[in-house]
């Protein structure tokens, strides 16, 4: 067990001083002054050093494991982004710099822009946005200001069940109505549902391409004119865009508005969680409502354009996570075109020679092909008092991060995988067997290790509804 | 230059257990003909030394400048430990620990964390992090809004702009009144008299920025009171510079409901103010209306303290429309930063003199500026100023 700061807190060496050429014997008014302690620790260089390298090891990456995990592309975070973005000359820039002497950067934002464009088949995109569920709402703030410019009001969002979380949260935060849609069983739209539920108040539908279950929805051209008929827009969840690059454009599909996860599809890392960067695309008529400032190019100088006065106005501080940015621009420089057409081929060649490997001994509710990811049902294996999150369990003893479980909703007893294209056959080879021996060997005649699972983590099973019970969530 | 890794042996094998003679069949399917594009035109397949060349020149466009510009964005001093402990590729290419058998380092540190957060403001429960700053401040509104079902913000004018601005964005299609509150043309600050005359029943809280814009620490106590005062139900929102809490009355000194602010100055680089972290903290009763992941101690099966995401049924991936707010990916990698940041200052009497080495610099600065030509005082009164 490592210990917490507050534990290791000693009257040692500090790990960090202060200069002292300053006076700090200044007066603070009594009314203003703080009274209370902070108990903040004191802790030596080494012992934060090995504290912090212990806690790291405790957990699992991409550069210690396999993440089967979809939904999230775990793809491999290039080392060339970081280095390059610890250049002291990206990240020691201040905001309100007068913007000649940050071109190098604007040059950045603008360029990616424009090659999100081309990759997406949108006409402009805002980088601001720090993740893809900020994305989203920022997308559906879009959506509300046109229509309310057009002078119409439309209420409703329509959001699939086989959705991710985010859609319909966004779409409540932006203050509209979510109506949801039952999916077919592989995820895909019913037509003849989703003209039902089309009435002349709905903004738009969100849809994810390929869908939750790595569907592409062949019928997107005609769910596209419906919706328009409608004088609908179509939002374009961006979170799959690693199974289309260079191969089809949500712009061609007819989206109006879609948002790219920068931590996903273009190989800028999760950091446990963020930050990330979910950059905003429109078509056209809707550009005036984007997010200022924009970034122009006057002549050949880069220039902030904070003159746009239908703008939603902005949806955070500053520019947007810009080293999350410059990473996703480094990937998209070392890839170019046909690399990243290369990336998407491989991710779905991947996907599918998995599936091939499990198609024929488990359910497969969207059918024997997929697109970058495919979801199994485990419903009719699970024996022995075995539940899904067991097996993922089991998969972390034997080294591997767990897929993505009970997701889609949808599907019962949901295991969501996605290798990403920098996985290796032998990599995907050994997690077939492994996968395939936890269910057909070790559930009949050792479901015990299952149930036991995890014994090879540094900490065993644990309990989270006592947590959630009564929560410790502090020191 | 790409990082697949299949040879020409692999593809072949992998084909032929799918069943299929080349990968394009597997678009060629469902992807009507009309869709698929022949080419983008996207520049690139650099090499990492080409790569290297290509962005240090367009480094060079960019100048490093001492920087002043405060608004926010600091350009503190950061520990190596820093860097080294953030640069562990075990904490920045691992993901999400929704697992948490697999991601105890992320876990633990995002706990002590929280608890270094709440040691700051002397608040009850702090998240996991938000994105920013101008964020956090937008979620501490919808959390009052959710509490306390009025119709009225009060925000002080004096809150940094661009945060007003993305609470403007925010708040467009809520029929919520938002209210700027004038700040004192002499002292640049709040005050009491403004809150006793604008506070009423129908508000839900009290919005104040302390250093303020302007750099002027506000005397929070006085205006927490005279809003609980006014309307006991109204809120009061403290926005706060954590390094500042060292030596300034802390949220829980002034009864504040909620405390949020921007983590930057906690060992984050400036990064054109986009690396940032926001912070919130909260009472112990509106834990439940959190907006975001929080982690929690537990135990594990061997009676091992452990630690996991909690609470989670406040969040999109369990309740979607319904959750308190559409956050998932937050900025964890830099409250790791944060967390390091604030560990080895030597404990509280150091970082009381971390927080006055910068109240003293900034007056230095303000009172040597004030003599140059050209440049004088915004406000004339007796004024206390921090950074801005």
């Amino acid at each position: 067990m490592e210990k917490l700061l507050n534990e290791l807190s000693s009257k040692c060496n500090s790990a960090y001083k202060l200069n002292c050429d300053t006076e700090t014997d200044i007066e603070i008014p009594e009314n203003l002054k703080r009274k209370s302690d902070l108990g903040l620790p004191n802790i030596s260089e080494i012992d934060l050093l090995r504290h912090f390298t212990n806690l790291s090891r405790k957990n699992y990456s991409l550069s210690t494991c396999f993440y089967p995990l979809g939904s999230c592309t775990m793809k491999h975070n290039p080392l060339i982004n970081e280095r390059i973005a610890k250049n002291r000359a990206f990240n020691l820039i201040h905001p309100y710099q007068p913007t000649e002497t940050m071109q190098g950067i604007l040059k950045i934002i603008y360029n990616l822009e424009r090659d999100l464009c081309e990759i997406s088949g949108m006409n402009c995109f805002s980088l601001q946005q720090a993740a893809g569920a900020h994305g989203e709402f920022t997308g559906l703030l879009v959506i509300a200001k046109y229509f309310k410019s057009i002078g119409q009001k439309r209420i409703h969002i329509i959001v699939p069940d086989s959705a991710h979380g985010t859609n319909s949260a966004s779409a409540v935060m932006a203050g509209f109505n979510v109506i949801p849609l039952k999916s077919n069983p592989d995820g895909s739209i019913s037509i003849l549902k989703l003209k039902k539920i089309l009435t002349p108040d709905v903004a738009g539908i969100m849809l994810t391409v390929p869908n939750t279950l790595g569907v592409f929805e062949k019928n997107i051209l005609e769910i596209s004119k419906i919706v328009h008929k409608n004088g609908s827009l179509l939002y374009y969840d961006g979170a799959n865009l690693n199974a289309i690059m260079g191969i089809v454009k949500p712009g061609d599909m007819g989206f109006d508005v879609m948002h790219i996860n920068l931590h996903k599809t273009f190989s800028a890392p999760h950091g446990g969680g963020g930050p990330g960067s979910g950059p905003v695309g429109v078509k056209t008529f809707l550009e005036p409502f984007l997010p200022v400032p924009r970034i122009k190019k006057k002549k050949s100088k880069f220039v902030l354009d904070y003159e746009k006065h239908n703008s939603i106005g902005r949806v955070k501080a500053f520019f947007g996570n810009f080293p999350i940015i410059l990473k996703a621009y480094v990937y998209i420089k070392s890839l170019g075109a046909k690399g990243l057409k290369n990336a998407s081929e491989q991710a779905v060649l991947n996907a599918n020679y998995m599936l091939s490997k499990f198609k024929n001994k488990i359910t497969v509710p969207a059918g024997d092909k997929c697109m970058h990811e495919f979801v199994l049902s485990l419903k009719s294996l699970l024996k022995n008092n075995i539940k899904t999150v067991d097996i993922a369990k089991r998969l972390l003893d034997y080294g591997y991060y767990s897929p993505t479980i009970y997701f889609p909703l949808i599907v019962e007893e949901a295991v969501m995988i996605e290798p990403t294209e920098t996985e290796s056959k032998k990599t995907l080879d050994l997690f077939i067997n492994i996968f395939n021996n936890i269910l057909f060997e070790e559930m009949s005649k050792k479901p015990h290790k299952i149930k036991e699972a995890p014994v090879n983590t540094p900490l065993k099973r644990l309990n989270e509804i006592e947590a959630a019970r009564k929560p410790v969530l502090k020191w | 230059m790409d990082f697949t890794l299949q040879n020409k042996k692999d593809k072949h094998d992998m084909l032929k257990a799918i069943g299929i003679k080349n990968i394009k069949e597997l678009f060629d399917l469902v992807i009507q003909k009309i869709l698929k594009i022949k080419k983008i035109n996207i520049s690139g397949g650099k090499t990492e030394q080409e790569l290297l060349n290509y962005f240090s020149n367009i480094a060079l466009t960019n100048k490093v400048l001492t920087s002043f510009r405060g608004a926010g964005i600091y350009d503190h001093f950061i520990p190596s430990l820093v860097g080294e402990i953030i640069g562990r590729s075990e904490f920045w290419t691992s993901y999400t620990p929704y697992q948490a058998e697999a991601s105890q380092g992320t876990l633990q540190a995002i706990f002590e964390y929280q608890s270094l957060i709440c040691a700051l403001t002397g608040m009850d429960t702090a998240n996991a992090s938000l994105y920013d700053g101008a964020t956090a401040v937008t979620e501490a509104i919808l959390l009052a809004i959710r509490v306390n079902k009025k119709n009225k913000i009060l925000i002080s004018s004096a809150l940094h702009p661009e945060y007003i601005q993305t609470i403007k964005t925010y708040f467009e299609n809520y029929s919520i009144k938002i209210i700027f509150l004038p700040i004192s043309k002499k002292k640049g600050n709040i005050e009491k008299s403004i809150i006793d005359m604008f506070v009423d029943d129908d508000t839900i809280a009290v919005i104040i920025q302390s250093p303020n814009y302007f750099g002027v620490i506000e005397d929070m106590k006085t205006l927490s009171f005279a809003t609980k005062l006014k309307n006991k139900k109204s809120m009061f929102i403290a926005v706060v510079n954590p390094i500042s809490l060292a030596i300034f009355q802390s949220p829980s000194e002034y009864d504040a409901d909620i405390a949020v602010g921007e983590g930057q100055s906690l060992g984050i680089t400036m990064s054109v103010g986009g690396n940032t972290c926001g912070f919130m903290t909260v009472k112990k009763t509106l834990e439940w209306k959190m907006p975001g992941r929080i982690v929690g101690q537990s135990i594990d099966k061997n009676n091992q303290r452990g630690f996991v995401l909690t609470l989670q049924s406040r969040e999109q991936h369990i309740k979607g429309g319904k959750a308190t707010s559409n956050i998932c990916t937050n900025s964890s990698l830099n409250a790791l930063a944060g967390c390091v940041f604030l560990s080895g200052w030597g404990g509280d009497i150091e970082f009381k003199n971390l927080a006055k080495i910068n109240v003293s610099k900034a007056r230095y600065a303000f009172e040597k500026i004030k003599t140059l030509n050209g440049f004088k005082s915004k406000f004339h009164d007796n004024f206390f100023l921090m950074n801005s």
